[in-house]
């Protein structure tokens, strides 16, 4: 049914369904989403910039700065970029451990997404679970890494801690209680009419769309479309590691809650096989501070799909350039190609369905727009007037 | 014959004096360094091999022009970065968002941080940069450095 004419409905930038600021501007028919304008940049830090007045020391901690949930997927892609440019390897026992920490991220990231699913289609008890049998995973990068967001584990040349054998036992132990759990939130999903009514054919992106728009990650998996940078593109230990990459023919919301329940298995069995198969041997190599004149591309299958990092050195000890592709910058022409034809109130769960993640995405620019007096802050002068009002307090 | 070496025969067989280098630096990666006018022609005849996937495009301020990068897959796999050069004065690319769709914020994040016009694109307006941000300034050039940004800022918005 229509209406004859179409109503602007902005979305954003403080949005209703996001935790993160972005902005939407959807273009209605009665109720049917006709068009959608993106407007990104909000949370813009100038990243890049900041990349070329680092060293590459610093520089690691930058990048694990990128984004909050998949932090080690940027220090990953970072240092085998810097390796590549120096012509080193990272240790056997390194790239393994790499592989157990990026897959246990993997891990607490989809469960992250499968609560926060959970909540925009208003089921909000299995959010709560989820989210409590997130923390197990959480536990272990804790135990593992001493921290829970910012592993700090890698580093140009290998990874900065081991895995001792006294935490494997209690790692094993976690990964059966979240596979067990993971298989019952399956049959939950699977089942439940609640989930079933708001997901099934909502969002739909087709194959060839998926692809004509460079879709990446599990979206693009849910599409049908047998697509990873772990196998395509080996990197760390995924070349000696057995895996499936999982698909599903759906193309919908639904099919993106199977494709991620299903990885968060396949990653279960990965990590147990390569905490059996692990090699021992020292975890780094010793590497030069001074970076020759080169360039190189890394790639990385974060938990969104694939991320991408471009370096060029010029022989010093920082870069000239530093360019970094998230996949949720990725996966927005596809976003906005699932929402056209959609119902207005479908918005939150599809925008949700690639898992956006706009820190990850904004990193260029350098202002905070603060307030509605339309003052734009550097951190410095904001520092300033926090300083003053302190004085005068 | 390795899968890299067939695909860089074919490329240059393709383009011939149009290429200026063409180098496989390790397994799976290509970079390739052709002529402006060799951009359309080269990036449909990839996709054609199986290049469907464009990852991004990076720009990089070089003494002598601007670099665009456009890093393509082929098959998820080998990663080809096709490189070309333009101009820093008025800088002007036609856009490839008619054959790869998925290029469309690629090509908008690269103008807003160099400048660069892609010619043809159905919607260049800001993406990234906020709306108030001064005309003609393009964060990721080298001429402005941080602290000259920083400055350029404040006369802008008349920060007390």
């Amino acid at each position: 049914m229509s209406y004859g004419s179409t109503i602007k409905v902005p979305f954003g930038p403080q949005h209703p369904a996001l935790k993160e600021p972005e902005h939407f501007l959807f273009k209605i028919d009665g109720d049917i989403i006709v068009n959608v304008k993106p407007r990104i940049g909000y949370n813009h830090r100038g990243i890049e910039k900041a990349f070329e007045r680092r060293t590459y020391i610093q520089n690691i901690y930058l990048a694990e700065r990128i984004c909050g949930i998949c932090s080690d997927a940027h220090t990953t892609c970072y240092v085998q970029a810097i390796e590549d440019l120096l012509g080193v390897e990272a240790p056997p026992r390194a790239r393994y451990i790499r592989v157990i920490v990026a897959e246990l991220e993997r891990i607490h990231s989809h469960s992250l997404w499968l609560g926060i699913a959970a909540h925009e289609i208003g089921f909000d008890t299995l959010f709560m679970h989820l989210w409590r049998d997130r923390e197990a995973v959480m536990d272990i990068l804790e135990l593992i890494s001493g921290n829970r967001v910012h592993y700090a584990m890698n580093t140009i040349g290998g990874v900065r801690r081991d895995i001792v054998s006294e935490t494997i036992p209690k790692v094993i132990g976690s990964l059966d209680f979240l596979e067990k759990r993971t298989k019952y939130y399956m049959k939950v999903l699977r089942s439940e009419p609640t989930v079933l009514k708001r997901t099934v054919d909502i969002g739909v992106l087709k194959p060839e769309d998926a692809v004509e728009l460079c879709a990446v990650g599990p979206t693009l998996r849910a599409s049908g479309v047998k697509n990873d940078v772990r196998r395509d593109d080996p990197y760390a230990a995924y070349d000696e590691i057995p895996f499936n990459i999982v698909t599903d023919d759906g193309c919908d919301v639904f099919s993106r809650i199977l494709v991620r329940c299903g990885e968060i298995l396949e990653s279960i069995n990965m990590i147990r096989y390569a905490l059996d198969h692990m090699p021992s041997g020292m975890l780094r190599v010793r590497v030069p501070m001074v970076v020759k004149p080169g360039e190189a591309v890394s790639r990385v299958e974060a938990p969104r799909g694939e991320l991408i990092h471009y370096v060029k050195s010029n022989g010093s000890t920082r870069p000239e350039r530093y360019k970094v592709r998230s996949p949720t910058l990725a996966n927005i022409p596809a976003l906005c190609k699932m929402l056209i034809g959609q119902h207005v109130a479908d918005i939150p769960i599809i925008l949700a369905g690639i898992d956006p993640c706009f820190a990850c995405m904004d990193r260029l620019v350098f202002v905070d727009v603060k307030t509605n007096k339309k003052k734009a802050l550097d951190f410095e002068s904001f520092r300033k007037i926090v300083r003053k009002r302190h004085e005068l307090l | 014959m390795r899968r890299e070496d067939k695909i860089v025969a074919e490329i240059r067989e393709r383009l011939k004096e149009k290429i200026i280098t063409v180098e496989v630096p390790r397994e799976r990666r290509i970079f390739a360094y052709i002529k402006l006018e060799a951009l359309k022609e080269s990036i449909k005849f990839l996709k054609d091999m199986g290049f469907k996937h464009l990852s991004t495009i990076t720009g990089v301020d070089m003494e002598d022009g601007i670099e665009l990068i456009y890093h393509l897959a082929l098959d998820g796999s080998i990663e080809l970065s096709l490189r070309l050069k333009v101009q820093k004065d008025d800088p002007r690319v036609p856009t490839i968002t008619d054959i790869i769709p998925g290029a469309v914020l690629y090509e908008r994040e690269v103008h807003d941080m160099f400048g660069v016009n892609f010619e043809g694109h159905p919607d260049l307006s800001p993406l990234i940069l906020p709306e108030k941000w001064p005309r003609n300034i393009y964060p990721l050039r080298k001429k402005y450095a941080l602290e000259r940004l920083r400055n350029l800022i404040f006369k802008e918005e008349d920060i007390e």
